[in-house]
């Protein structure tokens, strides 16, 4: 039967280990002796953008941070479970925090670009695993840059402040000092909501290029987006994962009552 | 006067929406061309009295309605993922409409060749002449109506609406025809009634292509064809 439409998208179900990015399993957070994430059991295919959706507290960053282990910032923190990626359970004593954040890069709300130049900026992480070597500085910011789609526009003033592009900018320089490390994953807290709609294109757009190079999950309030940039996505209430599946059959015909209730805005 | 917009789809800051857009314009156009090569086959097996080949339209005329399910699946996904909005969103609409339009051709077009397939062609000339003689306007205003929909030629648009009235035309001289025969031959009523079927589903193929046509005209023109606003954009166009 002839095919009008290809389609590359895998069912969840059809997502083998090998094309797994991370698996978490079990996995329980306790925060402030209050029960976040209530065992959460999913699997992040490799080099596909996922979105994370759902209201407000209802365990969507703790989630992210649950990746590169940054709940454990607060002290109050507890956890169960575990979290798979490349064959290591990141939750083990042995693992050490330093390299998996080297591995797994994160990307912020608000850009926090440091008092610095925009050079400096992106080879930060560089500088703080020891590298010094002047020539493989300059090819990582270049490179990072290029992939964040920064590099034309600053390419000129690459040791001037950091602190005067403009919002887009500093949230692709963010990007490139996340991608600097070359991280096999790449995690994004809302990484467009301060910015213009126009320029939230083009980090979309920015995204779904990066997905060549690594893993990405994308935490965000606005489902439009969640549709229009994610290959997979999950709904979360109340710290528990209620649905998990392609994008395409989440946003036109999800599994569960639930899921339509809150992307159609009938939620509460 | 209207305002004419050329929708550009390959303009999107996103290339991933307009490979989507680029695909969905295309797949209309491969429905067409598998519908026309329905219709070809059907009047070569109506002229050459070749049941096999009327027989493969009528199975081929699956394909086209699966066809269908898939524009419109496409077109429901990209409205749930993409938001589009303006020349976007009537574009799609577009491509949805002209998909049911298409797939309702491919059954008047199978009814057609269910006539050669039963063996109820029509023994007199004048009505057999005339059904080809339909049939063959309907391939050249076919033709017209999708090339004007790949180019989203609005003058091309219009000048292949136009062609709709010489198939009516023609279409009311066989009725007359064929009322004349079945007066002479009272007998055949039966066969004579799905002959009749046969020729209207000819001429609504014609009434199809109109609405493509207008299709077109209102992603160009964001506005229906038959509106008084579009009135002397359309006599414009026809001169």
């Amino acid at each position: 039967m002839l095919k009008l439409f290809e389609r590359e998208i895998l069912s969840v179900d059809e997502i083998s280990k090998a094309q797994t990015g991370i698996d978490v399993r079990d996995l329980c957070v306790h925060l402030n002796g209050k029960l976040v994430l209530n065992n959460i059991n999913i699997r992040i295919p490799k080099n596909k953008i996922t979105a994370l959706i759902g209201q407000s507290g209802c365990g969507k960053t703790t989630l992210l941070n649950s990746f590169n282990r940054m709940n454990e910032l607060n002290r109050n923190h507890q956890c169960s479970g575990e979290v798979w990626i490349n064959d290591r359970d990141i939750y083990n004593r042995k693992e050490r925090i330093s390299r998996l954040r080297t591995q797994i890069g994160m990307v912020f709300q608000r850009p926090n670009p440091f008092p610095m130049s925009i050079y400096e900026n992106v080879c930060f992480g560089l500088r703080i695993q020891g590298e010094t070597n002047r020539r493989k500085l300059d090819d990582s910011v270049e490179r990072a840059l290029k992939n964040a789609a920064l590099w034309e526009e600053v390419r000129d003033r690459l040791f001037d402040s950091a602190m005067i592009l403009s919002g887009g900018q500093q949230q692709r320089l963010m990007i490139a000092r996340a991608l600097a490390l070359e991280p096999e994953i790449l995690l994004l807290d809302e990484p467009t909501s301060a910015l213009d709609p126009l320029t939230t294109l083009y980090i979309e757009e920015l995204i779904n290029e990066l997905k060549k190079q690594c893993t990405l999950v994308v935490v965000t309030h606005n489902m439009q987006q969640a549709a229009r940039v994610s290959d997979y996505a999950a709904f979360m209430h109340n710290g528990e994962l209620i649905e998990f599946s392609d994008s395409d059959s989440l946003f036109t015909m999800p599994a569960k009552q639930q899921t339509e209730d809150y992307i159609t805005g009938r939620y509460g | 006067m209207a305002m004419r917009r050329q929708l550009q789809l390959n303009t999107h800051i996103s290339a991933k929406f307009n490979q989507e857009l680029e695909n969905l314009k295309h797949s209309v156009l491969t429905m067409g061309g598998v519908i026309e090569q329905q219709l070809v086959n059907t009047l070569v097996a109506l002229q050459e009295k070749a049941p096999s080949l009327a027989e493969r339209v009528s199975l081929n005329d699956s394909k086209v309605d699966v066809m269908e399910t898939q524009v419109e699946q496409e077109c429901m996904r990209i409205i749930a993922k993409r938001n589009p909005t303006a020349g976007d969103l009537r574009l799609i609409m577009t491509v949805s409409k002209t998909a049911t339009d298409l797939e309702r051709i491919g059954d008047e077009i199978a009814r057609v060749a269910r006539l050669v397939t039963l063996n109820k062609i029509p023994d007199s000339e004048l009505v057999f002449g005339g059904m080809l003689d339909i049939g063959n306007r309907n391939v050249a205003m076919m033709r017209a109506t999708f090339d004007a929909f790949a180019r989203q030629d609005d003058k091309a648009a219009i000048l292949a609406h136009q062609q709709d009235k010489d198939i009516d035309r023609v279409y009311k001289k066989v009725l007359e025809q064929t009322a004349a025969e079945i007066q002479l031959n009272p007998g055949d009523i039966n066969q004579w009634m799905d002959v009749l079927w046969a020729i209207r589903a000819f001429e609504r193929i014609g009434d199809r292509c109109k609405n493509i046509c207008e299709y077109v005209i209102y992603l160009t023109y964001g506005r229906d064809m038959n509106s008084s606003s579009m009135k002397k954009t359309v006599k414009k166009l026809l001169k």
